[in-house]
């Protein structure tokens, strides 16, 4: 069932149309690809969803409630988390306070409860070393290598049991060995019943990793389908071709 | 309220608005070019003010003259600051540290102020400035339609520095991408400390007609800190002409407030206004498309 | 990675400092030598309650606040107020006092905190700066400049009596407010809290409702404020409305709190130790003049340059140089990469 849909979804940035009237469906279960050339409108549609900018017009809908102009913590709680195009984590804390910052809706009295929290200690130290992480629990997060940080973006994004993860750019500037072991993560996590939707420019990435994918051009999707079917769509090869 | 005394208001208002459109213009430099707020502007306006002041009293130099003297200074010390304080703050904490550094600036100028001039009120009188025209029943005060004039001729020439020469280009560039600028060739640390010293240059020329029209003292600056804020927030950040157009128009109001309600609430508007911009639309009203949020 | 033996001596030692603190606190009233010195050892204290309150906002959510003289102000002058307008009972003015401020500042919170980084400094330093024309303005109220006189809290109260119980006093608000910090630095409160100061798009991201804990923390620290602006006008009589909404004394706080080190529980206290002495002295030895605004003006900038992580961790990285070698974070898990030689990393 659909787990995320847009109606004519429509953000401006003075005289550039960023997302032109987007309507468009992602179903559950699924990995979900959405990929386009530059400046197609991609991470301007992941923060429109996400609640970090609000639409000119148009809804959005996470488990088919409306969260149009949402305030971003309000759409993470309704079980929907993000990864960043440029990595976000916070320096100056530790990796294993990083994992503790995310929160699922808490009660006022776990507020205030010590960060050792046992259960959540617990969990977070087991998603760190799902990823392999789990040796740096003590090291602040700005000594961590890229691909280290990456990794743990996610685990934190993780922390949030959300069922729905918008990753941006996973791949992105990451050695091969890292994308292998990113891609598998994703499939086990899926396997679980996580549905992603995914932002990539790496093609092989996306085309082994997704079974549904979606085409973005200059802010509306032009085509979906599975990845061959992409693969093989005149109207893609000529948005990023260019012809 | 009169209609004469309400002109009155207006016309006084508007003329103070070009001084502050000038002051802001620089505040809006120091932003655009480095990201700093630099809350130690007024201070220098009043630094200047008291420097006018002094060359005046012992070289009898015509107050308005003294700018010859005063623009290069302060041009040489905005530079100065720029190089050797503001680029050695850390770029991840710079809008923070950069109020702090600004903020200790203006202590140390206010406190050297109280110190070598004492907190007694100065002023200047210029034998021909002291009388007013009447323009349609108003009397404007000559001194303030002087500063008024240098005021909005500085402004002017700034504007048309940014917008027409090749150094204003290179200028606009660095603010809106600096790794861009680098990357086609703009020196921009050479940029960035011209930038700054066409700032305080402006607070030198301030300072010339603050010195001629108003009565000052050192702590005073604090009350312009708050008014050029709320005129930048109103007009919108980054944006020159959006200052410029709050300032008038601020200014107008202040003055229209001043004659009917008293120096109290003229000088509380502004606050006002800083929070009602911040709370309905907190990129500005006069900015466009360059105005961005802190 | 420093040995266990290390980590014991460290914190046995940083025990034993805070014992001995504690205990020089708790006698100094009693031994020292002069009126004078008991009524700067007030105000020590004072403004350690003033610098740790800032720093609940300051340190936790990186928002700098340069305008928190409005809520010792409002503290001073609403206990004031009542005491003397309405003839409240003392304890019951600061009470009421106290609620009214924490009101006002989830309001002005709510307006203030909608705005980050250099323009949240500018609304603090309009806010108090606008209380302060209010304050001067409003004679019936106020009193207007000349001023307002707050009756004793009891009139057989002589002066080193009342040193002595505001010194008690200010030291009970400031363990509290210590307390407080704490308590808070190690709660998820003070996760979210970090985390919105390290990078607050990614903390609303992952779910925390920025906007309300920064209302939250920044209506606590103003009630802490406002405790101590309230206990200020009881005890020192006087209430001078330039003084109680002064941006000097806001930026006081800020110098205190960044010299000793915002990350540090007693960071604020050890730069009021450093700060208020230095300003007094300045007083006494230069008069009236404003050389002691050079002062501030001189070590906020020294501050802010070189050690914008304030002293502490200057003196601990100097007091390391003593100590064996540690080795970085870096060495050791290259150290485990090779032990794990092809898994993970």
């Amino acid at each position: 069932m659909t787990i995320l849909h847009t109606q004519d979804l429509t953000k401006a940035f003075g005289g550039v149309v960023a997302v032109d009237g987007v309507t468009v469906e992602f179903q559950d279960t699924l990995i979900n690809g959405l990929i386009g050339p530059n400046g197609s409108g991609k991470t301007t549609f992941f923060n429109l969803v996400t609640g970090m900018i609000r639409p000119d017009a148009g809804n959005v809908f996470v488990h088919g409630r409306e969260v149009t102009a949402w305030s971003p913590h309000r759409i993470v709680h309704t079980g929907l988390g993000r990864t960043f195009q440029i990595c976000r984590v916070f320096p100056r804390l530790t990796v294993l306070d990083n994992m503790l910052v995310a929160l699922r809706r808490t009660r006022l009295r776990e507020l205030f409860g010590g960060l050792g929290n046992r259960a959540d200690v617990e969990r977070a130290r087991t998603w760190l070393t799902r990823v392999g992480i789990d040796h740096l629990e003590r090291a602040e997060a700005r000594d961590l290598s890229f691909g280290q940080q990456k990794l743990l973006e996610l685990a934190a994004v993780l922390m949030a049991e959300p069922s729905l993860i918008l990753l941006d750019e996973p791949a992105g500037g990451v050695n091969p060995a890292l994308i292998e072991r990113i891609a598998d993560l994703v499939r086990d996590l899926n396997a679980e019943g996580r549905t992603f939707l995914v932002v990539e420019h790496n093609m092989d990435f996306v085309m082994n990793l997704c079974n549904h994918v979606v085409v973005f051009d200059r802010g509306r999707p032009i085509a979906s389908g599975t990845p061959a079917e992409i693969q093989s769509d005149a109207r893609v090869l000529e948005a990023y071709l260019g012809v | 309220m009169s209609g004469s005394l309400f002109a009155q208001g207006l016309a006084l208002g508007l003329l103070a608005g070009g001084l502050y459109a000038l002051l802001s213009s620089g505040l809006t430099l120091y932003f655009g070019v480095m990201r700093v707020v630099m809350v130690a502007h007024p201070a220098f306006l009043f630094l200047a003010a008291y420097t006018t002041y002094f060359l005046h009293r012992v070289t009898g130099m015509d107050p308005l003259l003294t700018i010859v003297a005063t623009v290069p200074l302060f041009f040489a010390v905005g530079i100065g600051i720029q190089r050797l304080l503001v680029s050695r703050l850390a770029p991840e904490s710079l809008a923070m540290m950069s109020v702090l550094l600004t903020f200790a600036l203006a202590l140390l100028i206010e406190g050297g102020l109280g110190v070598v001039a004492t907190g007694s009120y100065r002023s200047i009188t210029v034998e021909y400035a002291t009388s007013a025209v009447r323009v349609f029943g108003v009397a404007l005060p000559i001194d303030k339609l002087i500063g008024f004039g240098i005021a909005a001729v500085t402004f002017v020439a700034i504007f048309l520095i940014l917008r027409v020469t090749r150094f204003g280009k290179a200028l606009r560039a660095t603010i809106q991408h600096p790794t861009a600028a680098m990357l086609v060739g703009i020196d921009t640390n050479r940029v960035r400390g011209i930038g700054f010293g066409i700032g305080l240059a402006t607070a030198a020329i301030g300072g010339a007609v603050l010195a001629i029209i108003d009565p000052f003292f050192p702590a005073a600056h604090w009350d312009y800190i708050g008014k050029l804020m709320a005129i930048i927030v109103v007009g919108g950040l980054g944006s020159v002409q959006g200052a410029a157009i709050a300032a008038l128009l601020l200014g107008a109001i202040e003055g229209v407030v001043q004659v009917s309600a008293g120096a109290t609430w003229a000088g509380l508007i502004f606050y006002g206004f800083l929070f009602a911009t911040l709370l309905l639309r907190p990129q500005g009203f006069f900015g466009g498309r360059l105005a961005e949020r802190f | 990675m420093p040995n266990a033996s290390d980590l014991m001596t460290g914190a046995a030692a940083r025990r034993a400092a805070i014992v001995v603190a504690a205990a020089v606190l708790l006698v100094y009233p009693w031994i020292a030598p002069n009126s004078y010195l008991r009524y700067a050892g007030v105000l020590v204290v004072m403004y350690a309650v003033l610098a740790t309150s800032w720093n609940l906002v300051g340190g936790f959510t990186g928002y700098v606040s340069l305008g928190h003289a409005a809520f010792f102000g409002l503290g001073a002058y609403g206990t004031g107020i009542l005491i003397i307008d309405l003839a409240v009972p003392h304890v019951l003015a600061l009470a009421i006092s106290t609620v009214g401020v924490v009101v006002f500042a989830v309001v002005v919170g709510l307006a203030a905190v909608r705005v980050r980084g250099a323009s949240f400094v500018i609304v603090s330093i309009a806010l108090v700066t606008m209380m302060s024309l209010i304050a001067q303005d409003a004679r019936e109220l106020t009193g207007g400049s000349s001023g307002l006189r707050v009756p004793p809290i009891s009139a057989d109260l002589d002066r080193t009596s009342n040193h002595l119980l505001f010194f008690n006093l200010f030291a009970a608000l400031l363990f509290l407010a210590a307390l407080t910090w704490w308590f808070i630095d190690r709660s998820r409160f003070g996760a979210g809290l970090k985390a919105i100061r390290e990078d607050e798009d990614k903390a609303e991201a992952l779910g925390v409702p920025t906007t309300a804990y920064k209302v939250a923390v920044f209506a606590l620290s103003a009630g802490f404020t406002g405790v101590a602006g309230g206990l200020y006008g009881m005890w020192f009589g006087n209430l001078d409305p330039i003084f109680l909404f002064s941006i000097i004394v806001g930026a006081n706080m800020v110098i205190m709190a960044l010299l000793g080190g915002v990350r540090h529980l007693f960071g604020p206290t050890v730069g009021a130790l450093i700060v208020v002495p230095a300003s007094e002295y300045f007083l006494a030895r230069f008069g009236e003049t404003q050389i002691h605004i050079v002062f501030s003006g001189v070590l906020l900038g020294i501050v802010v340059l070189f050690m914008p992580d304030g002293i502490i961790p200057k003196v601990r990285v100097l007091l390391r140089r003593f100590g064996p070698v540690s080795s970085s974070i870096r060495e050791e898990t290259q150290q485990e990469f090779r032990d794990r030689q092809g898994v993970g990393a």
